[in-house]
């Protein structure tokens, strides 16, 4: 939990420059949380990897994730005990030095490491600078900078696909997207090092839950490898799928147990037992999953069967990214104009699951008809109509897990929250991924390529092989997208049976 | 006294000598003997894991970017990575009974004939006893040994020197006939283990150059091969 206090030092910078300072490393981190999707191709080339090899591009994002989730429920207690700039500090050369590791990679194994890495010190750059802003104005002004801070946050990672694809199109190729973050760290901690090294931050013991992080990680880990299936053509799931599984189980009812008993739990796992927090928890995977799927997988459909390069699938992603933040800002005004969460919540999902539905249709002819006459086509229409729905539950979901969590713990809520869409995205890609990888090889598995040599007939031959394989990852884009779809309804049901109303306004 | 303890310390010197003999070791058999007996302890071994990297320029004509696997000449299966119009590709191989077997991007395994075999990247010949990288090594000329370095954990002498390009090419048919190519090979310094092999030159054009890399790891681990189920 964060705990906003008052350092006399820093009261007495600027502190519209710190917090532009800070601000700008998380813009730079957020970035980085997708940017990886427009550019998996390619990074996977320059580590040799097959393209059709694709579940090896698994560990690259949910890496990310992994490091993102096992540092957040610890960085808000480490800003407390070790200073938010200094906190800051730190993570911002563990993120550049993650950077490094995946520009440089010769291997998987590198690239995934340095993912790892960017996503523990990208993950914890947001509760240091959240806890900073939150330091340096007092809590009347306090709302609209962590909005921004937020906000910030979000752009970073609406463009972060845009930026990827752009870069990896462009003669630099896609290491740049990692280079460029050591000089622009490098550039932010010399810019921040005389308050860093002045060390006036005031800092207090705080109550970090070792234990708890560390069996919550130790369960999300040995999930996301029991759902990784490193070998689709044989099995959808992880092949130590069997111990893993029940590993991790054991680790999550562990964490349960001592979050009951320790005085400091991240999470007052109590608060389970209402049902609006828990709905909202769960509706917020859920819909993180959702974009995830279609983070990763609107990119590699246009790679893969539209033949569009990263650049162009990154705009066609753009599309439904842009949809977002219009969704979230009017989701937040019409909970608040028609006083339920429940409705916009349920609408924003249903929209998503009739927008994922629509996208299941598309075939190789889809991208090209307009819309009414339009400049737009009927797939961008689509895009940004999912993107919407997406955008749209946002605002009522996490007002409604904030109100069941109370004043009190609304710190520890907004990480959770954060947390819960982290772990939809994490769960909800690794089961995707390898279910639909499955399926692609049982489809294709009596499809034997023509060869050439003495065949007469090879080209025409092989031009109908193209097609039927073409086909057949259209088909599991369609079973993908269907899936998440039926996901996204079940969301939406989940928010209309058990978000609460908002509560009435008290004036003090 | 004395005399109890004269024989004693006679062996406690014969140790001390035998011991400092072994640490200072006999000094190391030259290149050219190394390179023979490492290139009879391969052909002789019962099998072993091989990685296979292909860098630089490897023209229109070389798919084949990188391979590994386990093999037992002629007995080979292993994962291949084809480069097909600017995009990699997987195919998984299996020398087995005479012939060759092949799993694709899709569908199950099918016999290739030998020409088209011939088309894609003839490996057999690569751990050929007679043609093969292992008989190359009797045939580097001016082979010198470099300083012990580590490969993968082992204590190995780099070995380099010259091979033919008509050598070359009977071990693999895409490598130009002509001039001579440089070769280093990583001999372990005991047992004689091969643990990395490199071939550098103008090897498949006849101004740009190219890398074949090959690790060996699992030395003697029993490989043997079986005609996989077709379709």
């Amino acid at each position: 939990m964060i705990t906003p206090f008052r350092p006399p030092r820093l009261r007495s910078v600027n502190r519209t420059v710190l917090l532009g300072l800070t601000g700008a490393g998380l813009f730079l981190a957020s970035l980085d949380a997708y940017v990886v999707v427009t550019a998996l191709l390619p990074m996977l080339k320059s580590v040799n990897i097959a393209v059709n090899r694709p579940e090896q591009a698994t560990p690259i994002i949910t890496g990310f994730l992994l490091g993102y989730l096992a540092i957040m429920p610890v960085a808000g207690g480490l800003s407390d005990r070790f200073g938010r700039l200094r906190l800051f500090a730190v993570c911002l050369v563990l993120f550049a030095f993650g950077s490094l590791l995946t520009a440089t990679a010769p291997s998987l194994a590198q690239l995934v490491t340095g993912r790892v890495l960017q996503g523990a010190g990208g993950g914890a750059l947001v509760p240091a600078v959240l806890a900073l802003a939150a330091d340096l104005y007092p809590a009347g002004d306090r709302s609209p900078v962590l909005g921004a801070v937020s906000a910030l946050q979000e752009i970073g990672s609406v463009l972060g696909p845009l930026w990827g694809g752009l870069i990896t199109a462009s003669s630099f190729g896609w290491t740049w997207i990692f280079w460029i973050n050591i000089p622009a760290a490098a550039l932010l901690l010399w810019a921040l090092w005389p308050e860093v090294r002045a060390g006036g931050e005031e800092r207090r013991p705080a109550n970090l839950d070792w234990l708890g992080a560390l069996l919550a990680t130790a369960g999300l880990s040995l999930l996301t490898l029991a759902l990784y299936a490193a070998t689709p053509e044989q099995s959808p799931v992880g092949d130590g799928f069997i111990w893993q599984l029940p590993a991790a189980i054991v680790c999550f009812g562990l964490f349960v147990w001592h979050e009951r008993r320790t005085p400091h739990p991240l999470i007052n796992v109590r608060r389970f037992r209402d049902s609006s927090f828990t709905g909202s928890a769960l509706t917020n995977a859920i819909a993180g999953a959702g974009l995830m799927v279609a983070l990763v997988y609107i990119p590699v459909l246009a790679n893969a069967v539209f033949s569009m390069n990263a650049s162009s699938a990154a705009l066609l992603l753009f599309r439904l990214m842009l949809g977002i933040p219009v969704g979230a800002l009017l989701g937040g005004f019409l909970a608040q104009r028609l006083r339920s969460y429940r409705f916009v919540a349920a609408l924003g999902l249903l929209l998503a699951a009739v927008g994922f539905l629509m996208l299941s249709g598309w075939n190789e002819g889809s991208l090209t008809p307009h819309l009414l006459g339009s400049p737009l086509t009927v797939a961008d229409g689509e895009l940004l109509l999912t993107g919407f729905g997406l955008g749209l539950e946002i605002a009522p979901v996490s007002a409604a897990l904030l109100d069941a969590v109370g004043e009190t713990e609304r710190g520890a809520g907004a990480s959770f929250l954060i947390v819960m869409r982290l772990v939809g995205m994490l769960v909800g890609f690794s089961l995707v991924a390898g279910f639909s990888l499955w399926e692609f090889h049982r489809a294709t598995a009596h499809l034997i390529p023509p060869l050439p040599g003495l065949n007469p007939n090879f080209a025409t031959q092989y031009a109908i092989y193209v097609l039927k394989v073409k086909q057949a990852i259209f088909d599991e884009y369609h079973l993908i997208f269907r899936a998440t779809a039926v996901a996204l309804f079940i969301g939406a049901l989940l928010a209309a049976l058990t978000l609460r109303p908002l509560p009435r306004p008290r004036w003090r | 006294m004395h005399a109890g303890a004269s024989p004693s310390r006679g062996l406690a010197a014969g140790v001390a000598i035998v011991i400092s003999l072994n640490a200072c070791g006999a000094p190391p058999p030259d290149a050219a003997s190394l390179l023979k007996q490492s290139s009879q302890r391969m052909l002789g071994l019962n099998g072993f894991h091989f990685q296979m990297q292909i860098s630089g320029f490897t023209g229109p004509d070389e798919p084949v970017q990188s391979a590994q696997g386990d093999a037992h000449p002629p007995a080979l299966h292993a994962r291949v990575n084809l480069k097909e119009g600017g995009i990699l590709l997987e195919v998984e191989v299996i020398f087995a009974a005479g012939n060759i077997y092949l799993k694709s991007f899709t569908g199950g395994w099918q016999q290739l004939t030998p020409d088209q075999v011939a088309q894609f990247f003839d490996a057999r010949t690569l751990f050929d006893p007679q043609l093969g990288l292992f008989a190359a090594m009797r045939d580097t000329s001016a082979a010198a040994r470099g300083n012990a370095e580590k490969v993968n954990g082992h204590d190995t002498y780099p070995i380099a020197g010259q091979v033919s390009g008509a050598r070359m090419h009977q071990l693999l048919a895409l490598i130009r006939d002509q001039g001579s190519y440089r070769a280093t090979y990583w001999v372990e310094t005991q047992g004689s283990n091969l643990w990395r092999a490199r071939l550098t030159g103008n090897l498949f054009d006849a101004a740009k150059p190219a890398t074949i890399t090959f690790d060996f790891s699992n030395h003697d681990h029993p490989v043997s091969t079986t005609p996989p189920p077709l379709g």
